[in-house]
């Protein structure tokens, strides 16, 4: 079979020693590509499996993508509780040692920046839930039926009432969810908003109004936490989710400039 | 940066073991813009758009089998 490497993460001053014994996707060994201090963890893949045509295919398998996908967790979380890790995205598949040692020459700088960056910080996620069932009753209130009024305007009266409250709070969420997110940003070093998730993937009660997530240091962690529980308990009708340490996925982009 | 507040020691936080992400967590993150270096096979980003979406049908139907409303 033709074979491929598959990449992980971009990390340095790991010692190679660090990761015998360990394996990544399919159970394939993994081993460090260096060049110049920097290291790409790495293993072989089949490219059958991994080519273009491949991963067009597994790409929509499920099962597929859930072993890949856990697989390079698993791996990236293993480096990165030794080294500074940048993980890179799933399935990043090269051709040859060569290749790699190519691009990391080319990457150096950047990478070394997002290292730096990186280094003995964690991605913490923190999630917004607004359950309208638990909103206050007094949002409830409904104006009192006119009995002079006919049928058909006191509904839409009524109708148009219970939109205007619905408009207001999904206004107030929205203000919330920004006021919650740059609260606990001012303890990160870095902080995003990503998109709120389907409530059909995640099962979620209620409307998620923050998905965001959070560079942190490792220092600032107690108080960032202090400030997730304290905004908990400020908003009490809202449900917080508070979830990490995780590798630093969503800031270890190399930036272009 | 600094957060003006003594941090509380709390259990580990030093040496905190990274923890396992939800697979919805992970791919929203793997398969996100944010973590992209280009290998030698390029999945261009257009397409990994598409595989998203295809993908979110597939997990939601998939939930829907597990969790039956």
């Amino acid at each position: 079979m033709s074979t491929g490497l598959y990449l992980y993460a971009l990390t340095r001053g790991l010692s190679p020693a660090l990761l015998e014994g360990r394996t990544g996707v399919a159970g394939a060994p993994l081993r460090l590509i260096e060049n110049e201090g920097l290291a790409a963890v790495v293993s072989e893949v089949d490219l059958e499996e991994f080519g273009e045509d491949g991963l067009k295919r597994n790409l929509e398998d499920l099962a597929w993508l859930e072993a890949v996908a856990t697989a390079h967790d698993r791996v990236t979380r293993e480096v990165a509780e030794r080294a500074p890790a940048a993980p890179v995205r799933l399935a990043t598949v090269f051709l040859s040692d060569a290749s790699v040692r190519e691009s990391l020459a080319r990457w150096h700088d950047r990478a070394e920046r997002t290292l730096d960056r990186i280094e003995g910080r964690g991605e913490w996620s923190v999630k917004v839930y607004s359950d309208p069932s638990t909103r206050g009753a007094a949002s409830s209130e409904e104006p009192a039926d006119d009995p002079g009024m006919g049928a058909g305007r006191a509904y839409l009266l009524k109708r148009r009432a219970a939109t205007q409250r619905k408009e207001a709070a999904a206004q107030e969420d929205a203000e919330t969810a920004e006021q919650i997110h740059a609260a606990v940003e001012k303890l990160a070093v870095a902080g995003r908003r990503l998109a709120p998730q389907d409530r059909r993937l995640t099962g979620h009660v209620g409307e998620m109004i923050l998905n965001g997530t959070y560079l942190v240091d490792r220092d600032d962690v107690a108080a960032f936490k202090a400030e997730v529980d304290r905004l908990a308990d400020l908003h009490d009708h809202l449900r917080i989710e508070l979830a990490g340490p995780w590798p630093p996925y969503s800031f270890a982009s190399l930036e272009t400039s | 940066m600094t957060t003006g507040q003594v941090a509380r020691p709390s259990a580990g936080s030093a040496n905190e073991p990274l923890q396992q992400v939800a697979l919805v967590d992970l791919l929203d993150r793997l398969l996100g813009a944010g973590v992209v270096i280009s290998g030698d096979l390029v999945i261009s980003l257009a397409g990994v758009d598409l595989v998203q979406i295809r993908l979110h049908a597939l997990i939601a139907s998939v939930r829907a089998e597990m969790v039956p409303r």
